[in-house]
């Protein structure tokens, strides 16, 4: 008996943390308290082992990945298949939010450093929830919108950063 | 090589215990396979028609999530609203049903006796044409058919009244949850996919259910349009049947081009038995060929309906017709052409997704 009432308030507190996790996410940062309960449906968490390549450039990508737990390498490979890394993104972090709109392929690839948890959102979620709901729907497209915005633009000041060092 | 006596005795040993163990595991497999099938024989016809059944009304229900009633309660509403409407329509669809399937039961005889005199008319006509044919004798044929067809209809009624009752039942219980936790099914079949292969995995599996849901709405809607029409043109007649003459007629809709051709069968005989040929029948004739065929469906519905996307080869559908046959008999005719049409789904969703895909490599492209 005391283990049925462990499980069940084990589970509890772990899902109410899957929302508060989310709610710190800034793609979800236009949702309402309420909206959580719906996205946690569309979410899928995903273990990862160490060293464990999560997709490859090239790739056809077709959502995004929020990371829970444990570190994750962005990378790339030139010509020669050599491996360039670019970035470590840690817990709260995302990456891959470029292909959910519009299936493309992955231009990075990305692995985990260590054991990991990652939660995918994935385009034909998103479309089955803009059928269903579309406010939510919406919600999460205006905060995916504006963090999308936030890089390019952030993008665009690097790359005149360096096109004019590279005058100078 | 060289062998010792009691080397080629172990040999010999090993080797037949290989072979017995072989065919022990064979035969247990073969029986297990057979345990399977008979286990799931039951299953196969409720969980196709619930299936069906979801695809159908998942959209009414996605329209009313869209008011924000939670998935489970629109799901139940619509089943109460489905129950009150037979409920109220029950007596009279009963005795109504009831009534026209004993008066059909005992008009039988006349109309397969009226068919077999039309085909031997016929038969006697193209005999004095082609000598090459006396041998072959239709009329005995049809006449054999139609006997076994009634003696099975006489014994089925009341077995299939039974078997009715059990569909009544287990269709509304798994449609309901094929609608509630579709979407759930799937995800948590998906999750079983390794790391690497999920994404494509998640992917392909919505665009592919989705299509075939697509799909399969159309044809039932087409089915049931078709069959309205028959019933209304119909009933402009004095032909009797009329409701039962456009149920078939919009369930042999289902399958393609053989199945129109069957619908009209049932309609055609009787007509000409009751009716002669007279202005009547000629009526008859244009609405089914012309009205509910060529205008409606062809220029109509088909091309609103269904998307030219799962079209399958003529060839294909009749060996998907001929191959349901043979394993699940009218059923399986219907059943195997969106079965193949949703292998055809599949087939076409992958190669649209791998081409897609087939981009330059990037890696070669960024600067470095």
């Amino acid at each position: 008996m005391h283990n049925l009432w462990d499980r069940i308030l084990r589970s509890n507190k772990e899902e109410e943390s899957l929302s508060t996790f989310l709610q710190r996410i800034p793609v979800f940062s236009h949702l309402n308290r309420k909206d959580f309960q719906y996205i946690k449906t569309l979410i899928h968490t995903r273990a990862y082992s160490p060293g464990e390549i999560i997709f490859e450039q090239g790739d056809p990508g077709s959502g995004m990945y929020i990371i829970r737990s444990g570190h994750v390498t962005l990378f790339t490979r030139d010509a020669h298949n050599k491996r360039e890394d670019l970035s470590v993104l840690g817990p709260e972090d995302f990456f891959g939010e470029t292909t959910i709109a519009t299936p493309t392929a992955r231009v990075i690839s990305a692995s985990c450093n260590e054991k990991c948890e990652l939660l995918g959102l994935f385009r034909s979620d998103l479309f089955a929830v803009a059928e269903r709901r579309p406010e939510i729907a919406n919600r999460i497209l205006l905060g995916l919108t504006s963090v999308i915005s936030e890089r390019l633009q952030n993008a665009i000041l690097e790359l005149r950063k360096y096109s004019v060092s590279e005058e100078s | 090589m060289h062998m010792t006596r009691s080397q080629f005795l172990f040999f010999y040993f090993v080797m037949t215990a290989a072979l017995a163990s072989g065919l022990a595991l064979f035969s247990s497999a073969s029986t297990i396979t057979l345990a399977l099938r008979s286990a799931a024989a039951g299953i196969f016809v409720p969980l196709i028609l619930a299936l069906t059944a979801a695809f159908v009304l998942d959209p009414v229900v996605s329209k009313l999530e869209k008011y924000h009633i939670p998935r489970s309660r629109s799901t139940l509403a619509i089943f109460f609203f489905i129950l009150a409407l037979l409920w109220l329509s029950g007596s009279w669809l009963v005795t109504y049903t009831q009534q026209m399937w004993i008066s059909l039961l005992q008009d039988f005889p006349r109309y397969s006796a009226g068919l077999i005199k039309y085909i031997k008319e016929a038969q006697i006509s193209w005999q004095e044409e082609f000598p090459l044919l006396a041998q072959y004798d239709l009329t005995e044929r049809v006449r054999e058919w139609a006997e076994k067809f009634f003696a099975f209809l006489i014994v089925a009624t009341p077995k299939s009244a039974l078997k009715l009752g059990s569909l009544l039942i287990l269709v509304p219980l798994f449609a309901f949850f094929f609608i509630r936790d579709g979407a759930n099914i799937r995800r948590s079949l998906i999750a079983l996919a390794p790391n690497r292969y999920f994404e494509m995995a998640h992917d392909l599996s919505y665009l592919i259910s989705r299509q075939t849901a697509r799909f399969v709405r159309g044809r039932i809607i087409e089915a049931s349009i078709i069959g309205l029409c028959i019933t209304a043109g119909l009933s402009l007649t004095d032909i009797r049947y009329a409701p039962l003459l456009g149920l078939f007629a919009g369930i042999t809709n289902l399958i393609p081009y053989l199945g129109p051709l069957m619908g009209m069968i049932p309609g055609f005989t009787i007509a000409m038995i009751d009716l002669g040929f007279g202005a009547q029948f000629w009526w008859i004739v244009i609405l089914y060929i012309l009205i509910a065929q060529v205008i409606l469906d062809n220029f109509i519905l088909i091309p609103i309906l269904i998307s030219r996307y799962a079209n399958l080869h003529p060839l294909l559908v009749v060996v998907a017709i001929i191959m349901g046959g043979k394993i699940y008999g009218v059923l399986g005719m219907i059943i195997g052409i969106p079965i193949l049409s949703a292998c055809k789904i599949a087939f076409i969703q992958i190669r649209h997704y791998r081409r897609a895909f087939s981009l330059p490599d990037t890696g070669t492209e960024l600067p470095h």
